[in-house]
């Protein structure tokens, strides 16, 4: 379904309505076969000959010092080649970094169990590296920890401050309330629009409704483990010094060189399969650490985390109290928002959460009056390896209110969606936003949408019927710039590309779009990875398949003019003749020219494979005929910013929409999701098979937090109990719920031909517990297990 | 650019390149290299008392029959790794939970991080590069990239095992069937209703392999051979 929204659309070609192959499925993606056969090498697989390996020493203690008395009996072990401590001047070269004042690389401080600390082995092979680590006279001095986020601010006056140098992410961030001094664990940020006081003192008292949340921790759990393997070698091209070989830090090769002191140029990795590394681009240190050991051992090294190493967060924990007033229709006119939130390690979760709140989970609502305090507590719970809170899987304190209202008023919930829904262009903006008419439309068909109030539907089986929706908007960041080139040689058209590849199906939207612009098929375009080159289609949110596209649309552009420039020269001064060329080839007298009396580039066009002539399209010559010559374009640019960037999510242009239906045994407490439903309107659909597997992804990882899995920590060692894959139960082909989709282009996102992309903005950490009150009427926390469904229900 | 026979050549040289016998013996705590086995006893006896010995194992993988010298503890995952450069079977959750190291032993699929390597000497191991390396199994390999049956990519090839592994049991499976065969694979990124649909595909494919291409004009006219490369054969029809 397509619907007309593209007044605003920018670039070349901007209102194209015919599409070749630029929303087709089943197009293999450039790398597919060397992923399906094992061919592709992450950075965990490689190995080099004389390869050596290096482990760092984990701490055993949530929060410790360790002194590192002795490490001669590790040294004389056979096989052990290299141990390095925290405060070798190799190690404090590296320098700091983080958030809040530098700390060193490494330092002789754990912040959580299992975090890297004062010492590393490097050694034949990795069970060397364990005998060398358990030969270490060390002596560890243990501290109070934080596992438990609101016990720790309960009892914050009373507290020992565990991290006391941490950086304050509170107030001033975004016009907000003046910064408020970091008090023992404890940090400020507020946001604060209108008067939410004055207006709760004219409410009545039955219009307002007052909840708790629970967002859950949720692992990143990326698949591979992080691991890096470096060398240094000579390179005659750069002989001052040496050259250095680095497998594993993919996307951050610069990085990596840069802490070494090594020019781009001189930092060589060939390899280009990331992982699955949504949103996660943070380098662990067993990425970082590989080159220093090669250089001190002079051989390849090796280091890699351990699964249980990479239970890093991908969202922190927080609890919500929220207050909220709204007037007998359902509309929403004041929004109280306290919350508790995890900082982390190193206060390392307290600045996305804090930028999280100012593009707040309330924007979309036509009300004024919102104020968010969120008190953030340092931990030892763990590090976070991207932004915070990390909307959109905050958001659901908005989808609650909806559905409290509605279920209050026995309405339906997207009728006060619709309700509380601004307009397009601000808050005070009353007209309809297009996408969300569309996707609720085309949503409640696919769902055959008929809500019910709580525990009023019993199916056949007897078990309780539960239903909930969820709308968003659908994000794309806009910070990112993108640094093409394309290259016609042959009759073929290259995409250079350094990669990396990480899942999203980035370089073959860009190689759509090309073929689209250039009158060609997917498969004429050839991707070339090259660690040398400069493009790289990663961006924030469905910034690299959107965005770069939109770059390389304009590039593409720019080659077929050239193309059609190029062919008017040559038509003009003809390139010697050769054997396969000149002569139009074996079988035959030379052909009559079809551009005779052709003058201007105007006056041509690319089409299917061919450069042809305007008047008549029939008429033309294949690429490789019609020009010679190697022609390069580049372009440097991106799309304008992303209006939900713009706006700080009080604009808006595309959006989603999430249903799920489930099935309640109130005897056992057993929950099944039925069906999940994904209404989604991306702007343009570039890749239709990889956009779907997203839309599946993000639905199973709210399955698995709202129904199987979350952090445990002990909170006597404040050890984690579920750092692996057994303990921290993923969706199997068996138990994943079905994902019916049903999908929208507005043309109303401002990247390719009006695509904005949806990132992950269904993910959500409540839609399948209100589908569960709505079947029974019992509030649990995430995630939902029969044993806490059946305490709810009074029956445990 | 990676291509379907790009990528059955790579898979082919990774088999070829495992040597039939070790011709040096490396000590796993020393790195010095030896010309026999003995003479690495002999050094593990005088400079390495008490450790234990590293032991030759002869494998029979993908068809081809290869010697490794390994520690008795190593998993078959690591042996595939570190002394094959086979790198297809996954090093992931390293508890045999994920089914990302996936290979078939003997006719069934077993996991490779919980299988020691000692205890697969003889027996007939195939690995996903064995799959990749086998044109007969083209159309499985077609239909996981033509489906998107991936998104990044790490646990992929544990999946194409498995799914070859039931189509070696059951060449006509059910989408059921399809999901019971795959439910020890994991995949972070999505992926799951791709694989049956790639696999019934592959079903169908296999059953109803598509005409040869028509060989391209070129030297030699219409019926010639090889000339300058026309295009492939139509795209496999979906059920």
């Amino acid at each position: 379904m397509a619907i007309s929204n593209m007044e605003q659309l920018v670039g070349v070609n901007d209102k194209r309505m015919d599409f070749r192959v630029v929303g087709q499925r089943n197009l293999p993606g450039k790398v597919s076969y060397a992923l399906a056969t094992g061919v592709a090498k992450f950075g965990i697989d490689y190995t080099f000959p004389n390869m050596l390996f290096g482990k760092f020493l984990r701490s055993p203690y949530a929060n410790a010092y360790v002194k590192i008395k002795d490490i001669s009996k590790a040294l004389a072990i056979p096989g052990v080649v290299d141990v390095v401590v925290w405060d070798d001047p190799d190690i404090v070269k590296l320098g700091g970094g983080g958030f809040g004042p530098s700390r060193p690389w490494l330092d002789d401080y754990a912040d959580a169990e299992g975090a890297e600390v004062g010492a590393i082995v490097v050694a034949e092979n990795e069970d060397i590296c364990d005998l060398g680590l358990k030969a270490l006279e060390l002596e560890w001095t243990v501290l109070p920890h934080i596992v438990d986020v609101e016990k720790a601010h309960a009892n914050n006056a009373t507290m020992p401050t565990i991290r006391p140098s941490t950086m304050n992410f509170g107030g001033g961030m975004f016009d907000a309330a003046p910064a408020k001094p970091k008090e023992n664990n404890v940090s400020f940020a507020d946001t604060i629009q209108g008067d939410v006081d004055a207006e709760f003192a004219v409410t009545k008292p039955e219009n307002i409704i007052e909840y708790r949340l629970q967002l859950p921790t949720f692992a990143s759990h990326i698949p591979n483990p992080p691991s890096s393997v470096a060398y240094w070698f000579d390179d005659p091209y750069h002989p001052s010094s040496k050259s250095l070989r680095v497998e594993g830090a993919v996307q951050r090769r610069d990085s990596v060189g840069s802490m070494y002191g090594v020019s781009n140029e001189m930092t060589v990795q060939e390899g280009i399969f990331q992982g699955g590394k949504y949103c996660d681009w943070g380098m662990r240190r067993s990425q970082e650490i590989a080159p220093l050991l090669a250089k001190r051992t002079d051989r390849p090294v090796r280091v890699a985390d351990e699964r249980e190493d990479t239970f890093g967060f991908l969202m922190n924990e927080r609890f919500l109290y929220l207050k909220i007033a709204h007037t007998d229709e359902g509309l929403i006119t004041a929004i109280d928002d306290f919350s508790i939130a995890d900082g982390g390690m190193q206060g390392n979760s307290s600045f996305g959460t804090a930028n999280d709140q100012g593009y707040g989970p309330y924007y979309t609502f036509k009300c004024l009056n919102i104020r968010q305090h969120m008190e953030t507590v340092d931990s030892n719970r763990g590090k976070m390896f991207l932004s915070g809170q990390h909307c959109p899987f905050n958001w659901d304190s908005g989808t609650m209110a909806i559905y409290l209202i509605a279920e209050k008023l026995g309405k339906d919930p997207i009728d006060i969606m619709r309700l509380n829904l601004h307009g397009p262009t601000s808050q005070e903006d009353p007209n309809p936003v297009l996408s969300f008419e569309e996707i609720s439309k085309a949503g409640k068909e696919m769902m055959d949408w008929d809500w019910h109030a709580t525990g009023a539907r019993t199916l056949p089986d007897g078990r309780k019927h539960g239903a909930a929706v969820r709308y968003q908007m659908c994000p794309r960041h806009a910070f990112s710039g993108y640094n093409c080139k394309l290259e016609l040689r042959g009759g073929k058209v290259h995409l250079p590309t350094q990669g990396p590849v990480t899942g999203i199906y980035a370089v073959e939207c860009n190689a759509m779009v090309v073929a689209e612009e250039l009158g060609l098929e997917y498969d004429d375009i050839i991707v070339d990875f090259d660690w040398r080159e400069r493009f790289t289609p990663v961006g924030g949110g469905s910034d690299g398949s959107t965005a770069s596209s939109w770059a390389m649309k304009e590039c593409a552009n720019i080659l077929k003019e050239k193309i059609l420039e190029a062919t008017i020269n040559q038509l003009k001064n003809p390139p010697a003749p050769s054997m396969f060329g000149g002569f139009g080839g074996f079988g035959g007298p030379p052909q009559p020219d079809p551009f005779e009396g052709v003058t201007s580039a105007d006056e041509l066009d690319l089409a299917n494979g061919m450069v042809v002539l305007k008047s008549d399209p029939t008429k033309g010559k294949p690429l490789a005929r019609a020009v010679s010559a190697n022609i390069f374009a580049t372009f440097e640019g991106r799309p304008p910013a992303a209006i939900w960037s713009l706006g700080m999510g009080k604009m808006l242009d595309t959006m989603n929409m999430v249903f799920t239906e489930v099935a309640v045994d109130e005897d056992t407490g057993e929950v099944e999701i039925l069906r999940f439903g994904v209404a989604i309107d991306p702007g343009k659909v570039l890749r239709m098979t990889s956009l779907e597997s997203q839309c599946d992804q993000v639905m199973y990882f709210s399955q698995v937090c709202q129904t199987l899995s979350e952090y445990v920590y002990d909170e006597r060692t404040g050890v984690q109990l579920t750092n692996n894959m057994i303990d921290y139960r993923w969706v199997t082909p068996l138990d994943a719920a079905p994902v019916d989709h049903a999908i929208v282009e507005s043309r109303s996102g401002n990247a390719a031909y009006g695509a904005s992309g949806i990132s992950h903005s269904m993910a959500n950490t409540h839609l399948v517990i209100i589908a569960i009150h709505n079947a029974i009427g019992v509030w649990v926390d995430p995630p939902a297990t029969p044993n806490k469904i059946l305490a709810a229900m009074g029956k445990a | 650019m990676y291509s379907q026979q790009s990528t059955q050549q790579a898979a082919t040289e990774l088999i070829t390149a495992a040597p039939e016998l070790l011709r040096e013996f490396r000590c796993p705590i020393c790195g010095e290299v030896f010309g026999t086995y003995e003479q690495l006893q002999d050094h593990y006896a005088a400079s390495h008392e008490g450790a234990v010995t590293p032991v030759t194992v002869s494998l029979l993988i993908n068809g081809k029959r290869t010697q490794v010298l390994i520690e008795p503890h190593w998993t078959l995952q690591r042996t595939l790794q570190f002394r094959l450069g086979l790198t297809g079977a996954k090093h992931m959750c390293d508890k045999g939970v994920c089914g990302s190291c996936t290979v078939i032993v003997d006719g069934r699929a077993v996991l490779a991080c919980m299988t020691l390597t000692v205890e697969v000497e003889g027996k007939d191991i195939e690995t996903v590069e064995g799959i990749a390396a086998n044109p007969a199994w083209k159309p499985l390999i077609d239909a996981y990239c033509r489906w998107d049956a991936m998104q990044c990519g790490y646990c992929t090839p544990g999946f194409l095992v498995s799914a070859k592994s039931l189509l070696d049991h059951n060449p006509n499976p059910t989408e059921q069937e399809c999901k019971e065969a795959l439910a020890g694979n994991i995949c972070i990124c999505g992926t799951y209703p791709r694989h049956s649909q790639a696999i019934l595909e592959a079903v169908y494919n296999i059953a109803n392999p598509p005409p040869p291409p028509a060989p391209p004009m070129g030297f030699g006219g219409p019926g010639g051979p090889g000339g300058f490369g026309g295009p492939g054969g139509p795209p496999p029809q979906v059920p």
